[in-house]
């Protein structure tokens, strides 16, 4: 190569330009993802190069979309609570599963009566209760918080999923040393929370791509 | 503030499910055009559309209106998520992909002529060599990888990585002045 090596503003500059054209490859993309969150400048720098690259973005031609919105908002909003006779209970389980059944009634009446207020809805945490994550509501706000244990691993990161019954798993964020919160209604029972580890910046795919540690069912016991 | 988009995603981030209909009627098919175009393939399009939509209502209240134009920030979600699911393909280099950058380049150069902002991009795209213009925008329309642009310009991929950059920054150079 002729060309003198680029010093080290103009690399930052190049690789941001090449994760915005595309070119870089899985691993690459995870890490200039990571990056992005972590590094405000560089952060800028992406930004600052989708602005340049819009011009191109009148050479995508339009293709007719089906009605996907019915799909899509059952994956955001799901609807409220089902009836809870639903839920199928052992017989051995007897008249604790009617406690459990009063249990939910007495929540539904409670998220449609009374004003928000953080509830807890459910709690993610392994067996032992040495990594254990919480889930609460507020209104249409869900907060998640680590209760206990270490946050992942150096290069990776917890990420939370939430799935809807029959469907794929939608991720709700990364869980890093904040608590999350995302405006996400409260879900009903039988949607499942779950946590995975993931590469730094989370999953590249929107689907879970490490192993899944944590998780739970709204309105089972944990 | 004349973006409309702009303002219906600023309305989702404030949870307004009506914005969020109205920001999927008005912006769905320019998305759909983008994932088609990447991914190539209609059923996988159509579950990455689902994604982006999610996405988009559920980080709406990330978009900072003094960044950019609601609809570069749509398409930048759209392409993201586009290009990750392309790397995660298993195959490498599709011969497919090259046909179909050969045949739109000149209808490109035609359309790139309408608008201002696009007006500009296409000024100096043409101060790159030709053949470097087209893998720039092979890349950033059809999700080209160093992998594909090292095999259809026939060159080692860190040549073709080098070639790149000095290119990018050279266009910066000329949009920015």
């Amino acid at each position: 190569m002729t060309d003198a090596p680029l010093t080290p503003m103009e690399a930052d500059d190049a690789l941001a330009a090449e994760y915005v054209l595309g070119v870089l490859d899985l691993a690459e993309r995870a890490e200039a993802e990571a990056r992005i969150k972590r590094d405000p400048g560089f952060a800028g720098l992406v930004a600052a190069w989708e602005s340049r690259m819009a011009g191109l973005n009148d050479d995508f031609a339009e293709a007719p979309a089906p009605d996907l919105l019915p799909k899509i908002e059952a994956r955001l909003f799901p609807k409220a609570a089902p009836a809870p006779t639903r839920r199928r209970f052992g017989l051995n389980l007897g008249w604790l599963a009617g406690a459990a059944l009063a249990a939910v009634v007495v929540l539904a009446t409670v998220a449609t009566l009374a004003p928000p207020r953080p509830e807890t809805l459910v709690t993610l945490a392994t067996a032992d209760r040495r990594l254990s994550y919480q889930v609460s509501h507020f209104g249409d706000t869900l907060q998640v918080a680590r209760v206990a244990g270490p946050a992942a691993a150096p290069g990776q990161v917890h990420q939370l999923w939430i799935i809807a019954p029959g469907a794929s798993p939608v991720s709700l964020g990364l869980l890093e040393d904040m608590p999350l919160v995302i405006d996400y209604p409260v879900p009903p029972a039988g949607f499942v929370f779950a946590v995975s580890v993931e590469p730094e910046g989370g999953s590249p795919t929107g689907l879970p791509t490490g192993p899944v540690i944590l998780t739970a069912i709204v309105g089972e016991a944990t | 503030m004349d973006d409309p988009i702009a303002s219906l995603i600023a309305q989702c981030a404030a949870a307004d499910r009506a914005a969020f209909r109205a920001l999927y009627r008005d912006t769905s098919a320019k998305l759909m055009g983008v994932l088609l175009r990447i991914l190539r393939e209609r059923s996988e399009a159509e579950d990455a559309l689902q994604e982006v939509y999610t996405r988009v209502w559920l980080r709406a209240g990330r978009y900072d209106p003094a960044k950019g134009r609601g609809m570069t920030w749509l398409i930048a979600i759209a392409r993201n998520l586009a290009i990750d699911r392309l790397r995660a393909r298993p195959e490498a280099a599709s011969d497919d992909a090259l046909e179909t950058v050969q045949d739109n380049a000149p209808r490109a150069e035609t359309r790139l002529i309408a608008a201002g902002e696009a007006r500009r991009v296409s000024d100096c795209f043409a101060t790159l060599e030709p053949d470097r213009a087209a893998a720039v925008r092979g890349a950033y329309l059809d999700g080209l990888s160093y992998l594909d642009l090292a095999a259809r310009h026939g060159v080692p991929l860190n040549t073709m990585r080098t070639w790149l950059r000095r290119s990018l920054l050279k266009l910066k150079e000329c949009l920015d002045r």
